[in-house]
């Protein structure tokens, strides 16, 4: 895939392919223990970009076939949506 | 860098123009399209400094999913200018991380 | 869900590009109550930014361009009542069926009986020193910049990935007024379509096979790159890299399946490589493990537009049959279609000898007049050329994937079929124009377009100027959206090897 280390995996969070690499090294096996421990696909675009470059680092690890495995991290909002569109107000009704 | 006559799609025939402020500098953006276009017309193409490392970023998938585009827009930061239309007198500015946001 | 009471639709469909819209249009057909929600402000998904003609059956508006493709199919949505909900940005499917979006600022719900997911695919990111400089951008966005927004991203582009995507938008940034300055491909090979490749090579772009970026330069934003060649296990070979003058990289690596949704809703999933990932489970009417779910397009596995609109129509009709709409045999009539058609689409004879007729004229031929030569040898679900020619002289049959065969003696050199080729692979060649030249007509969609008796640089299939010609005439009809066609006069001695002129060349 690529040929540095420090090359750039997670965008939003500027997570590099050795982090992610030191992370499995310290244990991480799904793509929660990686985000846990390094921050990507936390950022802005929620993993949107970075997702599957992790997954790819982690098939030379573990078995990837299986996606419910994987703690992939894809939850509700499933879009880059802000928090007060569901804020209800009595007077207001939505913001 | 616009392509005024197209082959296929024939000259560029949007007329109406709105006047944008980036970074305190007025421009001229072709109305209703989205704000990274119009810098992007304008030769500008670092929209943004990283929290972390302060690298400049720009428009990279150019469809709203990965927020790289993000700047401050009308005051709202981490807005994606690729899908967020320009409006009269907007004003538009270079993000610094995650931006500042005054509460009103 | 909020206070509001929620709406209800027979069928909700997520997605308003190919698949979504296809998949609509035959639920409304059967008279199902449906909502298209789209998150952009404009219908059709990517086809209002490909701009050249698509391949296809010829029934299917294939030969058409795609956005001329997302025009008729949103009419055709408009006259059958189909609702369209644009800038709605579905952010969940929930128990029950419903589907929460947010439009204007707003929470909404909506309860489908039916959900058919045509969310599309996302572009891979590739990974490189210097890939996050401002000028390195996906091929997607280029596309939107270049085609809708008519802006370029830069005047020197390098393609990363010379799949289809690549270099249909390699060929599209030449349209524009940009440079290409080289496809750069991992692989030993070129994966796109040769038609399409030709077209590139034609212009002169070289392709670097066995290539990676190794690295983009630039202090703040892109102002060079640096490629390199590679081993066979992708390794880069020290001492080959080679400096690039670029102010931008374009990243065509692929599309994974936009499949948030689908996970959300509590699909199955399977790991498919070749079609770009993780990809929903699907029975043969496209619905997932989630009884009432189904799937459409790129979301249920990467392939092209064509095969995505089929699959839409798929799922529209089994949802349709699910509800009652259709009785059990007029379902399985309308199904049965679409699957014969899908099943076309995707036949490979890879072990096949193909047959030993082509699309190419023999010796004798060509010294008896003019005559077409079809430069198309590949299996592509494609078949325009055939019905283009009302003298019968182009057969592919079925199925559509069969190279076409040109049976020469039927053949009136009347270069009909020229523009209604999407490949843009079908010359028409009058050997003994003159004692001494060859006429030769080609289609072309650069600019600036060539004057009427001016004098060009002619190149051969690999760009390479090779000889001077003469514009004899330039067809521009309504009905070829664009295309021109260039007659144009050659020394005899090349008729067999030109094929185009030098774009922005000498002579223009």
């Amino acid at each position: 895939m690529s040929h540095e280390k420090n090359v750039c995996i997670c965008r939003c969070e500027e997570v590099t392919e050795g982090e992610i690499l030191r992370a499995i090294e310290e244990g991480a096996r799904t793509v929660k223990g990686i985000k846990i421990r390094t921050q990507a696909t936390m950022g802005l675009c929620q993993g949107r970009t970075c997702r599957r470059l992790i997954v790819n680092i982690l098939s030379k690890h573990v078995d990837i076939n299986d996606i419910s495995k994987l703690e992939i991290g894809i939850r509700v909002p499933v879009r880059t949506i802000k928090i007060k569109n569901f804020i209800y107000d009595e007077g207001k009704g939505y913001e | 860098m616009r392509v005024n006559y197209h082959p296929i799609l024939g000259k560029d025939e949007r007329k109406k123009l709105v006047k944008i402020v980036v970074d305190g500098r007025e421009m001229m953006a072709v109305k209703g399209e989205p704000i990274a276009a119009a810098l992007l017309a304008n030769g500008i193409r670092k929209l943004r400094k990283t929290r972390k490392k302060g690298e400049y970023r720009g428009v990279f998938c150019g469809i709203g999913r990965c927020t790289d585009c993000a700047m401050i827009v009308d005051e709202i930061p981490n807005i994606r200018t690729c899908i967020t239309p320009v409006k009269e007198g907007m004003q538009i500015i270079t993000q610094e991380g995650l931006g500042k946001w005054e509460r009103k | 869900m909020g206070e509001e009471i929620i709406k209800k639709s027979q069928v909700v469909v997520i997605g308003a590009g190919p698949a979504g819209l296809c998949a609509a249009i035959e639920a409304r057909k059967a008279g199902a109550t449906v909502l298209v929600l789209d998150e952009n402000d404009r219908p059709g998904g990517q086809l209002f930014k490909q701009i050249h003609k698509f391949f296809g059956s010829g029934k299917h508006w294939a030969g058409l361009r795609g956005f001329r493709i997302g025009e008729n199919l949103l009419k055709e949505a408009g006259q059958l009542g189909v609702k369209i909900l644009l800038n709605a940005e579905v952010y969940g499917i929930f128990d029950d069926m419903t589907v929460g979006y947010i439009r204007n600022g707003v929470e909404k719900a909506i309860k489908g009986e039916r959900i058919i997911i045509a969310t599309g695919g996302i572009e891979n990111a590739l990974p490189f020193p210097g890939g996050t400089l401002p000028g390195v951008m996906g091929a997607g966005g280029v596309q939107t910049m270049v085609n809708i927004h008519r802006v370029l991203p830069g005047k020197k582009i390098l393609m990363v990935g010379s799949g289809n995507v690549g270099v249909i938008v390699s060929y599209q940034l030449m349209q524009a007024g940009a440079e290409v300055v080289g496809i750069v491909e991992a692989a030993g090979r070129v994966r796109a379509y040769e038609v399409h490749l030709n077209k590139i090579k034609r212009a002169g772009v070289p392709i670097y096979t066995s290539h990676v970026v190794k690295e983009a330069i630039g202090k703040d934003e892109v102002e060079g790159a640096i490629i390199a060649r590679v081993d066979d296990n992708l390794n880069i070979i020290e001492g080959s890299e080679k400096h690039l003058d670029v102010d931008c990289l374009c990243i065509a690596v692929g599309l994974n399946p936009q499949i948030e949704l689908p996970y959300i809703a509590g699909c199955k999933f399977s790991y498919i490589p070749e079609r770009g990932g993780y990809i929903p489970v699907f029975d043969e009417n496209m619905e997932t493990s989630v009884k009432g779910i189904y799937v459409a397009g790129d979301v249920a596995g990467i392939e092209e537009a064509s095969i995505a609109m089929e699959e839409g129509r798929l799922a529209g009709i089994a949802c349709a049959g699910s509800l009652g709409l259709y009785d059990k045999e007029t379902e399985e009539k309308l199904k049965k279609e679409v699957k014969k058609i899908l099943r076309a689409m995707r036949t490979k004879h890879d072990s096949r000898i193909i047959h030993s007729l082509t699309g190419i004229p023999s010796n004798d031929r060509f010294e008896k007049g003019p005559v077409a030569v079809i430069e198309c040898k590949e299996e592509i679900p494609c078949n325009p050329c055939e019905s283009a020619c009302v003298f019968g002289a182009i057969k592919v049959g079925e199925p559509i994937t069969n190279p076409p065969v040109l049976f020469e003696e039927k053949c009136t050199g009347c270069g009909r079929c020229i523009p209604k080729c999407p490949g843009m692979a079908i010359f028409l060649i009058h050997k003994n124009y003159t004692d001494k030249t060859s006429l030769i007509k080609f289609p072309y969609e650069y600019l600036p377009v060539p004057e009427k008796g001016g004098l060009v640089s002619c190149v051969n299939r690999n760009g390479e100027i090779i000889s001077r010609g003469r514009i004899i005439d330039i067809k521009a009809s309504k009905k070829d959206d664009g295309t021109k066609i260039i007659a144009m006069e050659i020394p005899k001695e090349y008729f067999n090897d030109v094929r185009g002129i030098q774009i922005r060349g000498d002579g223009i």
